[in-house]
């Protein structure tokens, strides 16, 4: 310790100092002496040269300031050194170095090689042998050698990136110098402790060096990245660090493969809070794009975190044939799938009502896959698309329903043959019991995912059998029918779940297993491996590795294959270090940290001996250089200021900043005006649009409307029918509807109207496709159509088929519906107004068709089952609006068949049930337990 | 750097009227055309050897009816029965006042020409004296020598330069008769306002004036740089400009339009403006000026007014 703690790495640049009094003289001179020039037009260049006021010499405490900035800078340039390092003298015996060289040792390697070298230079200069082994090399060689050899080694080592271990590096120790003893056990440590080495310390210090020196950090900041997912709203990164004391906060930046920087976020670690995260909040596409995330400023492989395709969020369409009611979320397919989805897939639910329109208009936004919840046809028109789609790689993932149950046989987006109709597990007329899940297939998606004993199946759509059902299903029921079957389509392929996305088939959509399904499969799609789905091992070349600086290589010579079982990634080993596995064409990220993995702290094992503990070299001594420097930039600052102040330069700045803020307020003025002068042509534009006047007449009140068909005669009874209800309503119920509306399904909205009255007449055109398309949009967004064929009284047998029936039909074809009952006697139809058992028109006989009930097994004590919403389609044959039909005179304009004022008043009433039934939905059905709830209440 | 300006030493006339010599050779005589002898009434250059308005006698003829009385010379008629009228010799000679600014701002000769402005004025001044002598004018100069009409007036007028004493920057002019042309060299710095109100009578007793703006080009271009400290030759005074280049746009437009002021108020009394570099040779000034003396239509702009 000499008394003055500074020496200079370069003193001969202090003679420098010497030149001090030469500036000193320099600066008297300022400002210069000017040239002098005979000009006789003088008086002319007076009137345009401005005063100007400069002092012959500058005072004297700003040369004085000019003169400590010199010798500032000229003591910097000397390279000061505060505190040099003081050298520990290691005692006799062998100097045994355990180095650490994993990841977090690469950003200060130079500083832990200087460390060791002078270490070995001591032991040099004892001469005594050196010892030295790096923890995270594969082998060791503790076998003690000279100095040199020592040196050469120090030389030859380099950090690597992976974690140290430190484990065989002191057992090696252990053995080579078991015998003559350690002098000085040197332990440079990295600071990070490793789990089981305390076995390892303690055979080493068991051996009882003569001394302990403990070199580490006294402010290890050693951080890595522990994990990376693409989520909904952005890309979540955590970190893990060492010290947890003191609150800090480090950038990440996100890079694409070409290792452009394309977004940004920051990691905050609270104070006494060793882990943090953040949210990379990036449009989509952007995060699809990442390839690696790094920390700015990070110079080791746990800075750098590298992304495979797995990290990429898929992109899902969802379509449904379900009507969105945002009342009865629980009720509808979307609920569940946009809740199982959200967490790794981005969701498109198409904006067009119509079923092609909203599949091409998927399709255009390229989606990875498309779920489809019951979905029973697919118009011709888009099948094509769909088909190209599928055959690129698009994975179509379909949900079973009743629509699928009821659909035709040629639906060729299916993966295996289906029967038509469901199976009803467990029903009243049923022996069976609802089924369980069996274990996963092993060839599917699904393999290795535990069995779920939760999960129960009451009804599901069956497959035919054929030879290759067992190796297209994935997963089954207990008794062994498909409940997941798939197949490949071209490059794509399609899922199909047996049963409904929503709960009313199943538990499933409620179950846990329901998210991992749905996420196996989509991560199936476009995934060069399918990494959840093989059970064998799969064996991967290095692609790309991750340097100790956190830089991404080329593979070099030592690397293994990566060997992978069952999609699990092995640990981080020195022959499969951090890096990218696989081929260009698909990779796996093989990273340093796992998502649960916490960086520990390093603590000396026990030891009985005195430790000494120490930091690494460099941080021991000060360099004095930037400090002096800054010193000398600011007293420069400071000058320049004193200078601009002393020419008035200042004082004019602040004479143009009036001016400019004059200036500013008159604009602002004038733009005040023009804004005022600008509203009030704003505020009284109109948004009326032609046609507001009808739809708001149509919205007033309630109105029946019809389907005009073009033949005059129906349209014409259909008015006076629809007027004859409305009368009939008006006097009997509080329902008061408007005059009926006769509808044009080519051209007007449709949905104004709830309810829709389409007599069926072969005298007239058939409707349009496009007219079909819309009445489909209009029964799936909660319309309810009447159909009225008129025919109860035209057939002939019950084999035959009427011309009003086959033209139902083909109208029906393109129409997506679930499957139809007769009114059952406890349906809501017969009890929301009257109580009814059959529905006449002009003709009794016809049943009244509607759509199926589910739950047949529900016990017989309730009066009435609604079912959930109204069924979309009423389908008749009893010419209802010729019953209704009457004249201003109030008298009938046909005769009922047979003739029976009766069978008419029945006919009233149940157009009252209908209109009632569309209007309140299952409402009368729990109205009926009126008398029930009231008697329970004790009234 | 050298300064680019200097005062020189003021040139003496023998050389200058060497210099002067040979300039002068290579202008014609000054002759003024038949017309205007003729139709004007201001004087001609030549004595016609004939009758006519002047102020020399001429002859004796006798009275014709319809003369003015007065122009009777009745000492003549009282010696006999006839009556006679006195005719003068239409202006014998014509007298040209010559003078040339002589003050310290004159010495100025700067790095751009090799002549310094009052060397320039003297061989002008001493080249149309030779001329105007060749031509058989009367020449003068105001306060230096009274018209005088001699072949060898050049050197009369140089040797009466060399004795005068020069500090007067600009001279008595009440002497000048009327009829009688006047050119003045300088380089007219004070302001045009000063020398116009000196100008303006002698131009109301109607002499023609003819003035002659020698300027260095270092005047009218300003190619000074950096921190410069400028003295005034004459008054001593000194300006110091910081940069002396961000001047030269302002320095350029006061000066130019001096020089256009003046010239419009010349144009306004009837007197015709020259201007003169110091870089061009001296010849190029002769010219001008004797075409503005001899009446070229396109250079007199001056005396169609008057």
């Amino acid at each position: 310790m000499s008394a003055l703690p500074i020496i200079f790495g370069a003193p001969a640049v202090l003679l420098g100092l010497l030149a001090l009094p030469v500036i000193w003289w320099l600066l008297r001179l300022t400002p210069p002496r000017p040239k002098m020039e005979l000009f006789p037009p003088l008086r002319i260049l007076a009137g345009v040269l401005k005063k100007e006021e400069t002092p012959a010499q500058s005072p004297w405490w700003l040369t004085l300031l000019r003169l400590i900035i010199a010798a500032l800078i000229v003591l910097a340039l000397a390279q000061p050194v505060v505190n040099p390092r003081e050298l520990q003298i290691s005692s006799a015996g062998t100097l045994s170095i355990v180095m650490d060289n994993g990841w977090s040792t690469a950003s200060d390697w130079d500083d832990r090689v200087s460390t060791a070298s002078d270490l070995i230079d001591d032991a040099e200069a004892e001469n005594v042998p050196v010892s030295i082994v790096f923890t995270a090399d594969a082998v060791h060689n503790a076998t003690p050698d000279s100095a040199s050899r020592a040196r050469e080694r120090l030389q030859a080592a380099m950090p690597r990136p992976i974690h140290s271990d430190p484990r065989s590096a002191l057992t090696s120790i252990a053995t080579a110098l078991e015998s003559e003893g350690i002098g000085t056990l040197a332990i440079l440590s990295s600071g990070i402790a490793r789990d089981d080495n305390d076995e390892a310390w303690q055979n080493l210090l068991a051996l009882n060096p003569d001394s302990v020196r403990l070199v580490e950090r006294a402010e290890p900041s050693a951080l890595a990245l522990t994990a990376a997912n693409n989520q909904a709203n952005g890309f979540s990164v955590s970190a893990s660090r060492l010290d947890p004391t003191a609150a800090e906060t480090r950038f990440v930046t996100a890079f694409d493969t070409q290792a452009r920087p394309i977004a940004n976020g920051e990691l905050v670690f609270q104070a006494g809070e060793s882990a943090a995260s953040t949210l990379l909040t990036v449009p989509f596409e952007l995060r699809n794009d990442f390839a690696s995330i790094a920390i700015d400023g990070g110079a080791d492989a746990g800075s750098r975190y590298l992304l495979d395709e797995n990290a990429r969020r898929r992109r899902v369409g969802l379509i449904s044939a379900e009507p969105i009611d945002l009342t009865q979320q629980l009720l509808s397919p979307l609920f569940y799938l946009t809740r199982a989805l959200e967490p790794f897939a981005d969701l498109m639910v198409p904006q067009s009502e119509e079923l092609s329109g909203a599949i091409s208009e998927i399709i255009e936004q390229r989606p990875s896959v498309i779920v489809m919840a019951d979905i029973g046809t697919i118009p011709d028109d888009v099948e094509e698309t769909l088909f190209d789609w599928i055959n690129s790689g698009g994975l179509l993932l379909r949900f079973a329903g009743p629509r699928i149950a009821g659909g035709d046989d040629s639906d060729p987006f299916v993966p295996v043959e289906l029967r038509r109709g469901e199976r009803a597990l467990g029903g009243a007329l049923s022996w069976s019991e609802p089924q369980p899940l069996a274990s996963f297939s092993e060839n599917g998606a699904f393999a290795g995912m535990s069995q779920p004993d939760d999960v129960t199946v009451n009804r599901q759509v069956l497959a035919e059998p054929s030879p290759d059902l067992a190796s297209r299903t994935w997963a089954s029921l207990a008794d062994g029918t498909p409940l997941v079957t798939s197949r490949a389509f071209g490059d794509g392929r399609i899922i199909l779940f047996h049963v409904t996305a929503e709960a009313t088939w199943s538990n499933l959509p409620i179950s846990g297993h329901f998210v991992e399904m749905l996420r196996r499969s989509v991560m199936l799609s476009r995934s060069a491996f399918g990494a959840q789905g093989s059970v064998e091992e799969v064996v991967l070349p290095p692609y790309r590795l991750l340097s100790a600086n956190g830089a991404i290589t080329t593979p070099s010579g030592g690397v293994q294959p990566l060997r992978m079982a069952s999609g699990n990634l092995p640990a981080v080993t020195f022959d499969n270090p951090p890096g990218l596995y696989g081929t260009e064409a698909g990779y796996v990220a093989h990273n340093l940290m796992r998502a649960d993995e916490a960086l520990f702290p390093f603590a000396m094992p026990q030891f009985n001996g005195t430790v000494e503990t120490a930091d690494y070299a460099r941080d021991s001594s000060t360099d004095l250089t930037p400090y002096l420097l800054t010193a000398a930039m600011i007293l420069l600052l400071a000058d320049a200021l004193i200078v601009l102040l002393m020419s008035g330069a200042l004082s004019r700045a602040m004479v143009m900043r009036r001016t400019a803020r004059a200036g500013g307020s008159t604009a602002a003025v004038l733009l005040a005006a023009m804004v005022v002068a600008g509203i009030p042509s704003e505020s009284l534009a109109s948004d009326e649009k032609p046609g507001d006047a009808e739809i708001l007449a149509a919205l007033d009140r309630t109105h029946l409307a019809y389907v005009i068909t073009g033949d005059d005669n129906t349209d014409r009874t259909s008015r006076l029918g629809l007027d004859g209800m409305t009368r009939f309503l008006t006097f009997r119920t509080s329902l008061e509807p408007g005059e009926p509306v006769g509808v044009d399904i080519e051209n007007d909205p449709l949905a104004l109207y709830s309810m829709l009255y389409w007599p069926i007449s072969v005298n007239a055109d058939p409707p349009s496709r496009e007219a079909v398309s819309r009445i489909d949009a209009f029964m799936k967004n909660g319309g309810t159509v009447l159909f009225d064929t008129r025919d109860a009284l035209a057939g002939l047998g019950d084999g035959t088929v009427t011309p009003e029936t086959a033209r139902l039909r083909s109208i029906l074809a393109e129409i997506d519906i679930p499957a139809l009952e007769p009114v059952p006697p406890d349906h809501v139809l017969t009890k929301a107004f009257y109580i009814l058992d059959d529905f006449p028109g002009r003709y009794r006989g016809s049943p009244l068709w509607v759509e199926a009930l589910l739950d047949t097994d529900d016990p017989g004590n309730r009066p009435a089952r609604g079912g959930d919403g109204v069924s979309s389609i009423i389908i008749t044959g009893n010419d209802l609006a010729g019953a209704w039909a009457i004249d201003e005179n109030d008298i009938p304009v046909f005769p009922t068949v047979p003739p029976d004022p009766v069978q008419r008043e029945h006919a009233f009433r149940a157009g009252v049930n209908i209109m009632m039934y569309m209007l309140t939905g299952n409402y009368k059905a729990d109205q009926v337990h009126v008398p029930a709830l009231l008697e329970r209440l004790g009234q | 750097m050298a300064a680019i300006g200097q005062a020189s030493e003021a040139v003496s006339t023998s050389p200058a009227l060497a210099r002067a010599r040979q300039r002068a050779a290579h202008v014609p005589d000054l002759l003024v055309e038949a017309h205007r002898v003729a139709n004007t009434v201001i004087a001609g250059w030549h004595g016609r050897r004939k009758r006519g308005i002047g102020e020399n006698f001429w002859q004796f003829r006798p009275y014709v009816e319809g003369e003015s009385l007065a122009r009777i010379d009745w000492r003549r008629s009282a010696r006999d029965d006839h009556t006679y009228v006195r005719d003068n010799e239409w202006e014998a000679a014509h007298t040209v006042w010559l003078w040339a600014d002589g003050s310290s701002s004159m010495l100025f000769k700067s790095a751009l020409t090799e002549v310094s402005k009052q060397s320039r004025a003297m061989v002008i001044l001493l080249a149309m004296a030779e001329i105007l002598a060749r031509s058989g004018e009367r020449i003068a100069s105001p306060g230096v020598i009274d018209p005088v009409s001699a072949r060898n007036a050049a050197e009369r007028l140089a040797v009466a330069l060399e004795l005068h004493d020069h500090d007067k920057s600009m001279p008595d002019l009440a002497q000048i008769n009327r009829h009688s042309d006047l050119i003045l060299i300088s380089d007219f710095l004070d302001p045009s306002e000063e020398v116009i109100e000196k100008l303006a009578p002698v131009a109301k007793r109607g002499i023609r004036g003819h003035v002659l703006e020698i300027c260095d080009p270092v005047e009218e271009v300003f190619p000074y740089r950096g921190r410069t400290e400028f003295i005034d030759p004459e008054t001593g005074g000194r300006l110091t400009a910081g940069r002396a280049e961000t001047l030269h746009e302002d320095y350029r437009r006061a000066y130019l339009a001096r020089r256009e002021s003046l010239s419009e108020s010349l144009r306004r009394i009837g007197w015709s403006f020259i201007t003169h570099h110091t870089d061009q040779p001296a010849s190029t000034a002769l010219v001008a000026l004797h075409t503005h003396m001899s009446g070229d239509p396109t250079g007199g702009i001056g005396r169609a007014i008057s």
